[in-house]
């Protein structure tokens, strides 16, 4: 980055004083994401309020060979927003408008600002929503999911963000605005539309995006299963499913969650239970009973000591509740946590989890697990105190061996946070230096200079050297 | 220039005798009215790199197949020298009923894995013009999907993971095996749909959905297209889940009738729900002025239908008929469609939407007395208008003579850029499938 002072005087010219932060306190506000245990300061931030502006920024981070970056509501969870090389923030919660709802054909057209649970407050009486449902979905943004390719707890029935967007306008890092896809379900050519969601805000900015509204389903059922032992829980899962049954939702929660959450909020789950699952059938009335029936049928054969199911919307708000304040509990648990997030095939469950068991016993670090069972996205919650140096490094090798047990299983590093900065250097345990090497070759494509989001995704030399692979392994990407 | 026996002769080094489709075979892959000069079946995906790598050192240009049932979609080839079919990599790799996913290699016939998953009442959401013969690699460089859609979406929905050989033999991964995801960028999508322009597809993992307990169909006639559409957008808008809801004006299994235009509704899953909806979309069709509803549910009857529904309009290598496929926003189907069987339905034009998806299929024969200078017009105009309403045509099935007159592809606005430098560096010989894809790519 060059001429600082001049860069920010011309962003203060482009945009007006008040929209370009420079002071230190401010700014803080803006060194990390929701995973707060990388920080990094940037140089400057910005709020624009049109695409035109969003390319205007672009165009300036190039002359003065700035780094820039697009940031949504900071509720990431891997870094993805981190200004590693300092530079400019481009802050896009102003453009927060709905510029369109075609209920017709089941499209909104918004802005990257839009927060995810506004899209379908926007549209609910009118008896549609937003599929993507990241646990999030209160502070972050459209543009933020987009990017990270974000899912969420239905995503089991109705599938990620990238099932749900058709067409972008995007700043490409020159500047240069451009559309991809389009309204309409499919477009001619390679499908960059689809290229560009999940590339973690390194392929460039969005500026406008087109979505889909699901209508919401006639009726939904959700039930409640108490286990004596995780394996029994995980069994359950793998059934549900094998048997030919899509739930919309399918979450489970380990005895230390449970614990958690008794003492926090007093659920009334019994104390000595392993695992919790709470499963949420959604669509067509008629029907819905005898699916239910198997699935209570399938929780007996696995040994469930308990099954509860919601009689009523307050009851089911009631069964959701758990799941969804299972996160603030921790607090109670350790001063700090961090969210592991891979993917594994649903039947290794009960093989990955009691191998997350042994780890925690092993590093004596106590890890919990909440997540999305049925879609077999694990969430280990590894706690501990970070004024702690020994813990720390315990945590180091706690992550990197869960990590290595997804990968061997035929999983992956993760399933919805992204690799961020907090999980670049996992990623030769599931990409070779060649599958890398495709991958930098089209970001190299969208990205020549580098300077939209660097130091993201890809692993160093160091990676493979922590990974105890040959540095030589490593390449420059 | 090789001349073919000299390049027979060399391919033989690599793939084997039995790598070599005999000469009396080779019309399944002419197209275009080109014939390859020679179709090699690599046995491994060893051969396969090693084909790939001897094309790029003799700058042969290589033709990507599966069985060949799509290879009549593009543009004009510049050059055609081998065509690489995957058909003998036809292998089931992974198959865990439990986690609803599958691996395969890219030449297995889709009618063959889903032969496989059926005894586990599984089965892939896809059904293509070509289900019995086409490949799953041919259906995913396609993004060839159906009526099926609907509900299930395409391949972009439903491929996990890759593996994927690059021009110059290297071999890669995208994606993997689970069906959650966001490691790395999502490069699955780029290959997808790409007609085998960037790499050839070996390997392929699939989300799976269980087979529906019950299935039904229902037939109902209309006078008039605006009806027809009405009527299948109401049911698309209602809380009905149709697995397929399609507007066609032929006849087909029987059920309909080539003077009417008819709306073809399929529903599947547990007995009591399509049951309520089998009650609810015979009332919503009777209230809007049906001439009549058939409710279809004996297997065999079913069957029939369906296929006709399926393999309509099956893209195909012969010049007999040109397919033009329209994707648009649900709302403009009723008067495209209106248009289009208004001036072609004298002219033996025959029309399938897919409401749910806005997708129009338009089959149009092809005679001696056929203009392709003025059909090509005809068309120009049509996407014109198609293209006003911020939709798209493709020409999927063309004679030579016609696509002389007509880019396939049609505009591409300003995305085009990017393609061609992804093209550049991802082939930089342009070797593979050359000049058929978007901008001669």
């Amino acid at each position: 980055m060059r001429e600082k002072e001049q860069l920010i005087a011309d962003l203060s010219a482009l945009l007006g004083v008040k929209n370009v932060l420079t002071d230190a306190t401010a700014l803080s506000v803006y060194e990390c994401d929701a995973a707060p245990s990388f920080k990094a300061m940037p140089d400057v931030v910005v709020f624009a309020d049109t695409a035109q502006q969003v390319s205007d920024i672009v165009k300036l981070a190039n002359k003065y060979d700035a780094p820039f970056i697009a940031r949504g509501g900071g509720t990431g969870l891997s870094g993805g927003m981190l200004s590693v090389q300092g530079g400019i923030i481009i802050a896009l919660n102003r453009m927060n408008r709905i510029l369109e709802i075609d209920l017709e054909n089941e499209r909104a057209v918004v802005e990257p600002g839009v927060v995810n649970l506004l899209l379908t407050q926007a549209v609910q009486s009118q008896g549609y929503h937003y599929a993507p449902d990241p646990s999030s979905q209160k502070a972050c943004t459209i543009g933020g999911n987009i990017a990270e390719n974000s899912g969420g707890p239905h995503t089991l029935k109705y599938g990620v963000t990238s099932d749900h967007v058709l067409g972008l306008e995007v700043v490409l890092p020159d500047g240069e605005m451009i559309e991809l896809g389009g309204t309409v379900e499919e477009t001619p050519g390679y499908d960059l539309r689809g290229v560009m969601i999940g590339s973690e805000g390194t392929f460039g900015i969005v500026t406008k995006a087109v979505v889909r509204l699901t209508r919401n389903p006639q009726a939904s059922q959700t039930a409640l299963a108490v286990f004596e032992t995780m394996d029994d829980a995980s069994n359950a899962v793998s059934t549900i499913i094998g048997d030919g049954i899509i739930p919309a939702a399918l979450e489970m929660m380990d005895s230390l969650v449970i614990r958690a959450l008794e003492e926090a909020f007093q659920f009334g789950f019994p104390l000595d239970a392993e695992a919790i699952l709470i499963v949420e059938l959604d669509g067509i009335k008629a029907g819905m009973q005898n699916q239910t029936d198997q699935i209570l049928e399938i929780f007996k054969q696995h040994n469930a000591r308990k099954v509860d199911y919601a009689k009523d919307e307050a009851e089911r708000q009631q069964l959701w509740r758990a799941r969804k304040n299972a996160f603030g509990s921790f607090g109670r648990l350790a001063p700090n946590y961090i969210t592991q997030d891979g993917v594994v095939p649903r039947t290794m469950l009960p093989k990955v989890l009691r191998r997350i068991s042994e780890i925690s016993e092993k590093y004596q670090i106590p890890i919990a697990n909440v997540f999305h069972a049925g879609d077999g996205n694990i969430h280990p919650i590894v706690l501990f105190n970070e004024r702690d140096p020994d813990q720390c490094e315990r945590v180091e090798h706690v992550n990197m061996e869960i990590l290595t047990v997804c990968a061997e299983v035929g999983g992956t590093i993760t399933g919805e946070h992204g690799i961020g900065v907090e999980k670049m250097d996992y990623m030769p345990l599931i990409f070779s230096p060649a599958d890398l090497q495709v991958m930098a070759t089209v970001k190299a494509i969208f990205n020549p200079t580098g300077l939209c989001n660097p130091g993201k995704i890809f692993p160093t030399a160091e990676s493979y050297t922590k990974l105890g692979l040959k540095p030589d392994a490593g390449r420059n990407f | 220039m090789e001349n073919s026996r000299a390049l027979h002769d060399e391919l033989k080094y690599i793939v084997g005798e039995s790598g070599i489709l005999p000469e009396a075979q080779i019309a399944d892959y002419t197209f275009d009215g080109y014939v390859p000069k020679v179709v090699v079946l690599p046995a491994s995906v060893q051969e396969l790199q090693d084909v790939l790598r001897f094309a790029s050192k003799k700058t042969l240009a290589i033709i990507p197949a599966g069985a060949g049932t799509k290879l009549g979609i593009g543009n004009l080839p510049e050059k055609v020298d081998i065509v690489l079919a995957t058909t003998r990599l036809d292998s089931v790799v992974e198959y865990e009923p439990a986690d609803l996913t599958v691996t395969v290699e890219s030449g297995i016939r889709l009618a063959a894995l889903q032969a496989v998953l059926a005894q586990h009442r599984q089965y892939l959401a896809l059904a293509p013009p070509h289900s019995d013969r086409c490949t799953i690699g041919g259906v995913v460089s396609a993004n060839a999907s159906g009526s099926l859609r609907l509900q299930h979406g395409t391949a972009r929905n439903q491929v996990l993971g890759l593996r994927v050989v690059h021009g110059n033999g290297n071999l890669v991964k995208s994606g993997g095996k689970v069906v959650k995801n966001v490691a790395g960028y999502d490069l699955n999508k780029l290959y997808i749909g790409a007609f085998g322009t960037l790499g050839v597809i070996t390997e392929v993992t699939l989300k799976l959905s269980p087979i529906p307990m019950r299935e039904v169909i229902l037939t109902a006639g209309f006078e008039s297209v605006q009806d027809a559409v009405k009527t299948g957008l109401n049911i698309v808008g209602s809380q009905m889940l149709p697995m397929f809801i399609n507007l066609i004006n032929f006849e087909a299994g029987g059920a309909t009738d080539a003077k009417k235009m008819t709306l073809v509704a399929g529903f599947g899953g547990d007995p009591e729900t399509v049951a309520w909806q089998l009650a609810q979309c015979r009332g919503i069709m009777e209230q809007n002025g049906s001439m009549g509803v058939t409710v279809i549910e004996d297997k065999l009857q079913r069957q029939q239908l369906w296929s006709v529904i399926r393999e309509f309009p099956a893209p195909s290598r012969d010049t007999k008929t040109v397919i033009v496929k329209l994707n648009l926003k649900r709302t403009d189907i009723a008067e495209f469609a209106a248009k289009v069987v208004n001036e072609g339905s004298d002219h033996g034009v025959q029309v399938m939407a897919l409401l749910g998806s806005g997708v129009l299929y338009l089959a149009i024969p092809v005679t001696s007395d056929t203009d392709f200078q003025v059909l090509a017009k005809t068309i120009t105009q049509l996407r014109q208008s198609v293209t006003e309403a911020r939709g798209n045509l493709i020409v999927e099935t063309a004679p030579p003579e016609l696509k002389q007159h007509i880019d396939v592809w049609g505009p591409l606005g300003d995305a085009a850029g990017l393609m061609k430098q992804i093209k550049a560096r991802f082939d930089p010989n342009g070797l593979l499938n050359p000049e058929r894809f978007i901008s001669s790519i």
